[in-house]
């Protein structure tokens, strides 16, 4: 706990308004998103900086896991919805239509709310991109599967049993596989839905270690309803109420002195 | 009573007591026909009765019990018949097997309780199993070895050595003719085919026809080498003969080649009569039916049910899991993927026939005709896929059975979580790379209970395939030795059908009945074996793919 905080403390406070090119990861630009017509999300505007933890917080329905799910395209699963904005993501517009999806999702990854292993082995699941990737090579699939399972914290716990169902893993573990599943392919921006939502307390506190390792190579966006997973591990927060982005701030400043009322009614348990 | 009613106790009996009555229901039904059809090959004794009619006349008879029944007297009385003295209210009729089929007429005859003087059981009475007429009842008291005539003490035991010469050479004979000589004959007709070939399209050179000509004769020549053989593999087969003095008192010759097997059923002991049963049950799968299948085994019977329905799996799951994917994947939710599926649905209440007229117009006529015009005009006007085949019986019923595997393979799609798939799909991969590695894995336990349902379905059907395929007699098996050993376009035969051709359409009645209880087992035994089979495959997809839920 005290090697999360002092992370936290140690990372230099930075100019999310006018945030340089090389810094920012993903600029989003006036998105707004309805489900048939349902508007779901109202103008957001932000940039996410690279190497950075970034929590979304707010009551449920506010958009926040919408909003994440655009950031890979997930919402494009959904056939009444419909979204106007952009993001980008090197300069790009990913809903652009020259944009391969599948493309993007590999350099976005995402991991979601329920552990979601697939019906293979733990090894499998590891390779699954790489394969998809048309990585055969036997070396090269090792060498990948050790070092992603080792950046999700999970080797030394599965390393004897790397060929067995991954369904014979603990919830924790599993969580921890279907990150370095997400890691293995080496994304830019990795996106976790409320990743420690359906774990115990124990699952919850090595799941939340494991973010703060994750930044020094990946930019890290969280959703959580949890305000003290997001005070703990997060660099930055954005707090969102009925689907609009209502603060955006270094999490010291979101927790100790917000600007907007509804933030602080949120922060202090008035609602939510 | 009012609160036992609301205990809910009344429920629980009432569902339980459904659930006991199918229960006792199918075992009855499984009991009744296993018992009717295996007791069949049971070496039942043979007795002999001496009998005197009302008449005053005597004879003997010598049989086997086939069925008893209580006949009441009046009945008797007012058919004709006369009793000396008042038998009371009811007579014992037995139905008796009495075999020599040639000689009396009928092989079965009822004789009644009142008419008996005496009966026995004597040890020296033999079966002989024939290749014609069915069994033989007698006492043989003679055998003939090469012209030879054998009397006396050592006349079982020579009886059964020559037996055993004598179907060693005829089982040689039917080797040769089947293999050897059945192989030149497909050749001879594969010339005959390719010279007509050549001459349809106008290519028919002197060399060619020389080299046909050539080999025509080669295997002509090869032929008479071997129906050589043939012809003196049979003669020894027939040299030697048995003299059996039958009920009668007639002593008759009967030539060992004709005869399969010789017991002495009343001789044999417990064990004895054990392993005269399995060898038996033996004979009844391996051989081949003889006597228009009223006598002999149902081994192509059995071999053509296993390979069609083994053809009809393949053809029909990857249809069904290809038009599952589509209407479940692919297609818009609408009204008109919902009125397909409705569609698809009610396929399944079509009667069979229909389906079997159907293969019959399309395939069989249709695809049939034009496959023959296309690709075998040579062997016109005979057709070759033209005209019912174990290939049309397949389609047909894979047609039968595709809204089964559709239907199910749907339900096992829909059950997949939808995190596993946005799991596969946020990694990178494309819809098309997710159903391949992890939805249609995921989903294989529910195809193969589409498929085991389809099995169950189409292995019991009969009513179509008699349109599209199935005869009374195969000649050959749809799998043999000549190129291309696999042939689709023969006719085959089939368990059902058997059953029915037996059963309804055999002139011996008496002697077709525990044939009838015998195959409807032995095709309950295959479905089951097949289902099975499919269903341990199913457990292990499932093993393997146990989904997320739990």
């Amino acid at each position: 706990m005290i090697a999360i905080d002092s992370s936290v403390m140690n990372t230099p406070k930075i100019d999310l308004e006018n945030l340089s090119q090389e810094q920012t990861a993903l600029e989003i630009r006036d998105l707004n998103l309805s489900y048939g017509d349902k508007q779901a999300l109202f103008n957001v505007s932000m940039k996410i900086p690279k190497k950075q933890v970034t929590a979304f917080i707010g009551p449920s329905g506010c958009g926040k896991s919408t909003l994440l799910r655009c950031i890979n395209r997930m919402n494009d699963l959904v056939e009444t919805c419909n979204i106007q904005g952009e993001i980008l993501l090197h300069g790009q517009n990913i809903y652009d239509k020259k944009v391969d999806v599948a493309a993007l999702r590999r350099n976005v990854g995402m991991v979601f709310q329920r552990p979601n292993p697939f019906p293979k082995s733990i090894y499998e699941n590891v390779v699954y991109g790489l394969r998809l990737q048309g990585v055969n090579d036997r070396r090269k699939l090792d060498e990948a599967a050790e070092r992603s399972l080792r950046g999700a914290a999970i080797w030394d716990e599965v390393k004897d049993r790397l060929h067995d169902n991954a369904f014979g893993l603990s919830g924790g573990q599993q969580q921890r596989l279907v990150i370095a599943r997400a890691i293995a392919i080496e994304p830019e921006v990795l996106l976790l839905d409320e990743p420690t939502s359906a774990l115990d307390p124990i699952s919850t506190l090595t799941i939340e270690e494991l973010i703060s390792d994750l930044k020094s190579k990946y930019t890290v966006v969280i959703v959580t309803h949890n305000m003290q997973q997001a005070a703990r591990v997060s660099d930055q927060t954005a707090f969102m109420y009925m689907g609009e982005l209502i603060e955006y701030a270094d999490t010291n400043t979101i927790f100790t002195t917000p600007t907007k009322r509804k933030t602080e009614d949120y922060i202090t348990g008035r609602y939510g | 009573m009012g609160k036992w009613f609301k205990s809910g106790s009344p429920w629980i009996w009432m569902t339980g007591g459904a659930v006991s009555l199918s229960l006792i229901a199918v075992l009855g039904l499984l009991l009744l026909i296993a018992w009717r059809g295996l007791s069949y090959f049971w070496p039942a004794t043979v007795y002999q009765w001496e009998l005197q009619n009302q008449q005053g006349e005597r004879s003997i008879l010598i049989g086997e019990i086939y069925d008893v029944e209580e006949v009441p007297t009046e009945r008797l009385v007012s058919a004709g018949h006369k009793f000396n003295e008042h038998p009371g209210d009811t007579v014992k009729r037995y139905l008796v097997k009495t075999g020599n089929r040639e000689f009396v007429g009928l092989d079965f005859r009822w004789i009644l309780a009142t008419d008996i003087i005496s009966r026995e059981e004597p040890s020296d009475v033999a079966v002989l199993e024939r290749t014609k007429n069915g069994n033989f009842y007698g006492y043989p008291i003679a055998v003939v070895e090469a012209g030879k005539r054998i009397d006396g003490e050592g006349v079982q035991e020579k009886l059964m050595q020559l037996i055993e010469r004598s179907s060693d050479l005829t089982a040689r004979a039917l080797d040769l003719q089947k293999s050897d000589i059945g192989t030149i004959n497909y050749e001879l007709e594969r010339l005959r085919l390719k010279e007509r070939g050549y001459e349809l399209d106008g290519d028919l050179t002197a060399t060619r026809k020389q080299e046909i000509i050539d080999q025509t004769k080669q295997l002509n020549d090869d032929y008479l080498v071997l129906e050589k053989e043939l012809f003196s593999l049979r003669d020894q087969a027939g040299r030697d003969a048995v003299i059996v003095k039958d009920m009668r008192g007639q002593d008759v010759t009967l030539k060992l080649d004709s005869i399969i097997d010789v017991s002495y059923t009343n001789r044999l002991s417990a064990i004895e009569k054990v392993g005269h049963w399995f060898v038996g049950v033996g004979r009844f799968l391996s051989d081949d039916p003889r006597e228009a299948n009223t006598e002999g085994g149902v081994f192509p019977a059995i071999f053509g049910t296993v390979f069609m329905v083994m053809l009809m799996a393949v053809i029909v799951t990857p249809f069904g899991v290809v038009a599952a994917i589509y209407l479940h994947e692919y297609a818009k939710k609408g009204p008109i993927t919902k009125m397909i599926r409705i569609a698809v649905i009610n396929l399944a209440g079509v009667p069979s026939i229909v389906y079997g007229v159907f293969g019959l117009g399309f395939f069989v006529y249709m695809v049939g005709g034009s496959l023959d015009q296309l690709f075998y005009p040579e062997a016109l006007p005979a057709p070759t896929f033209g005209s019912p085949g174990v290939i049309w019986s397949a389609l047909t019923l894979a047609i039968l059975t595709l809204p089964v595997v559709i239907v199910s393979t749907e339900e096992g799609l829909s059950r997949i979580p939808s995190a596993v798939r946005q799991g596969s799909l946020a990694l990178g991969a494309t819809k098309a790379e997710t159903l391949w590695r992890i939805v249609i894995p995921m989903a294989s336990p529910a195809i193969m209970t589409g498929l085991i349902l389809a099995v169950a379905r189409a292995a019991g059907e009969v009513a179509p395939l008699m349109l599209v395929g199935v005869v009374k007699l195969a000649p050959t098996l749809p799998i043999d030795m000549n190129f291309p050993f696999v042939h689709l376009e023969r006719k085959f035969m089939h368990l059902g059908f058997h059953i029915y051709d037996v059963g309804f359409q055999s002139p011996n009645v008496e002697a077709a009945r525990p044939l009838v209880y015998a195959t409807s087992f032995l095709l309950v035994s295959v479905i089951v074996a097949l289902n099975l089979t499919a269903i341990s495959v199913r457990n292990h997809l499932r093993e393997k793919f146990r989904s997320l839920e739990h």
